[in-house]
């Protein structure tokens, strides 16, 4: 009889400081009981040959959450966010090389392989990118923010992670970038970032084009400055 | 192959719109409606007793729902409970997947029919809330908190297309303004419901604001609420209905990676489809499966070829009549028609500009409007779509639409695609007169 053993409890190495009470307190707020009401009248009915005014109670509901998120077997990789370390894994059997890492190898061949942990170099290539007019909430203030598809030097895979110290008319496919992790990493993807380990050479646009280009941009930024102050990126 | 033939008897639609201020279960029940209208022989007393009929709903978020097992609301509602129900959900992919998957429960045997209803409701939350709820069908762990919204990926996707095959932004804008002009005349179509019922032109798009370049504002979906019902059944059932059936003569699924990031060298797709690998570019490093590669869907390909094989079509592009490419952005469409066999890698822009692809060339596309202009109420949207092909084939629009200029006399044979994420998972119907 092969002996069995439970695998708890868990001890914990490290943790950084999370004010657990206020949190659970924010999560129970509000609690779904209605903050308030509105009574409003519109047309309403299946097609637009059909409408009717109707009258409506629309009530505002609050809930709120909070996640305690195990990343599994690849928590390897945000350990090494705080550490300023990129880390990615590597299938012994057919040697391909992923960041995002994955704890077995999805290559059909290697039948589900365990994978193991590689360092890699803070470098890349664009794949692709984006100018997001429209970025998180958290970094609004950025925009217009350059967002990129970058293949980390030597492995198979692209992260996508946003772009610092570039005029995003200059981004493009093929550009080589440095990877940076933030000082006060906070152990998830947003900690990375990348700009340019060479100078841009911008894609190829009309007069027509990079005219528009460059009113989008400048919109843009009108609004950041609106909205945020005087504080942007250019 | 097919051992049972499917048919669609009825389809309806509660329009897409946003706000729409009505319950889920109201819309669905003002779709059914219609149906009911549209059959009077159909006795939904004798459903429960018969049990030879299934519901099968759909429905992506309960997030966006506040409210989980929605489906089992809807089929109270509807004054269905006692059948045999179940759910799909599949992002994006979920009213397609719900059409797959009832026409395959007739084709068991074990139905005569299948109500499918789908819906959505998309305004509750702050529309910060509701990105987030859609954008969380993404990686959370890798791709969600990368900063990048869905705007943000597929807007990678298709700057990858214009630097390999030379699509422009103008392109974009020309597949905004036909989806657009083409909703005028649709009065479940939430652009002219919002926006009024004048053409717009490619400067209109252009004014439209940034989203994330090169994706501007009228070249996204909307965000939509609204409920559609298709009721498919066995051929011997149709018969109590109609004379003139519309037959589901093909269906495929397929799926590909989670996060689009994974694919330029994924192993699993390598050496698969050697004559798109042939047409990559000499201009851009070859990454180890050129094909999908960002550039296109290979999900897409995967499950248009299963319909085709399905449905015993060898040329779709002389066999197929029209096309609803699933268009959560304009350059799908362009990238859609490639993966599906209507013209060769790359050249979806030239169907495009060549006019193929609009209500007067022979390839006519996204004629409701599709996402960008009909809306996007996630759960009812294929479903919508694949009514809207159903009500063409039997010749039905001028009597929905009020329209009979938007008929199409000669077509046949219809098809339509759906998908999930960035192209994670996808499904193709075909429909047939
Ligand atoms: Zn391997």
């Amino acid at each position: 009889m092969v002996k069995m053993e439970q695998p708890g409890p868990e001890k914990v190495i490290k943790q950084s400081a999370y004010d657990e009470k206020w949190w659970n307190d924010w999560v129970m707020k509000g609690g779904w009981r209605p903050e308030a009401w509105k009574i409003i009248e519109m047309k309403d009915g299946p097609t637009l040959t059909s409408l009717k005014t109707e009258r409506f109670m629309i009530i505002h509901r609050p809930h709120a959450n909070m996640f305690n998120h195990s990343y599994g077997k690849v928590s390897r990789f945000f350990e090494g966010l705080l550490e300023g370390k990129l880390m990615g894994t590597k299938c012994p059997k057919c040697g391909l090389v992923y960041c995002p890492p994955r704890a077995h190898c999805f290559n059909p061949k290697c039948r589900l392989a365990e994978t193991t942990w590689v360092e890699l170099p803070k470098k890349g290539v664009v794949h692709s990118y984006t100018i997001m007019a429209i970025a998180w909430p958290s970094m609004a203030h950025l925009q217009p923010l350059v967002g990129a598809m970058v293949r980390v030097d030597g492995t198979n895979t692209c992260l996508p992670m946003t772009m610092r110290d570039i005029d995003p008319e200059k981004v493009n496919i093929g550009l080589k970038v440095n990877i940076h992790i933030s000082k006060d990493a906070k152990g998830d993807l947003l900690d990375v970032y990348a700009t340019p380990a060479e100078e841009p050479k911008a894609p190829k646009r009309t007069e027509a084009e990079l005219k528009r280009f460059r009113e989008d941009m400048d919109k843009t930024r009108e609004w950041v400055k609106k909205t945020f102050g005087t504080k942007t990126n250019k | 192959m097919a051992n049972k033939k499917v048919a669609i008897v009825a389809g309806a639609i509660s329009r897409f719109d946003n706000p729409r201020h009505t319950l889920q279960e109201e819309m669905c029940a003002e779709a059914v409606r219609m149906i009911l209208d549209d059959l009077p022989n159909l006795d939904l007393g004798t459903w429960v007793k018969e049990q030879d009929t299934a519901a099968c709903y759909s429905y992506f978020s309960d997030i966006l729902e506040q409210q989980q097992c929605m489906h089992w609301i809807i089929n109270d509602y509807l004054g269905l409970s006692g059948l045999p129900q179940y759910r799909v959900e599949s992002g994006g992919a979920t009213p397609i997947d719900a059409v797959v998957n009832a026409a395959l429960w007739i084709r068991s045997g074990l139905f005569k029919q299948v109500l499918v209803v789908g819906w959505e409701k998309m305004n509750e939350l702050h529309i910060q809330k509701v990105n987030e709820a859609i954008a969380i069908a993404g990686d959370t762990d890798w791709d969600f908190v990368s900063g990048f919204t869905y705007n943000a990926f597929y807007a990678t996707l298709e700057t990858r297309r214009m630097h390999v095959f030379g699509e422009t932004e103008e392109d974009l804008a020309e597949v905004a303004v036909m989806t657009h002009n083409n909703s005028l005349d649709n009065p479940y179509a939430q652009w002219p419901a919002q926006h009024g019922f004048g053409k717009i032109t490619v400067d209109d798009v252009y004014k439209s604001r940034l989203i994330s370049w090169p994706y501007r504002l009228y070249e996204c979906a909307m965000t939509s609420e609204g409920a559609s019902a298709l009721l498919l059944t066995d051929a011997e059932t149709a018969r109590k209905y109609t004379d003139t059936p519309v037959w589901i003569s093909g269906v495929g699924f397929g799926s590909d990676t989670m996060r689009p990031g994974d694919r330029p060298d994924n192993p699993a797709w390598k050496g698969l489809f050697p004559e798109d690998e042939k047409l990559w570019p000499g201009h851009v490093e070859r990454p180890l499966s050129p094909y999908p590669d960002l550039t296109n869907f290979g999900a897409f390909r995967t499950a248009a070829r299963l319909a085709y094989k399905d449905a015993g079509i060898r040329n779709p592009r002389k066999e197929i009549d029209m096309v609803m490419v699933f268009d959560p952005y304009a350059g799908v469409v362009l990238a859609g028609l490639e993966d599906m066999d209507f013209c060769k890698r790359g050249e979806g822009m030239k169907l495009l500009r060549e006019g193929v692809i609009q209500p007067w060339g022979d390839l006519p596309c996204q004629f409701s409007g599709s996402l960008t202009a009909q809306g996007h109420a996630v759960g009812s949207t294929s479903i919508a779509e694949v009514v809207q092909v159903y009500w063409q084939l039997s010749q039905q629009i001028g009597k929905k639409w009020g329209a009979p200029k938007r008929q199409m006399s000669k077509a046949r044979r219809g098809l339509i695609q759906g998908h999930g994420g960035t192209g994670c998972q996808a499904g193709v119907v075909i429909l047939e007169r």
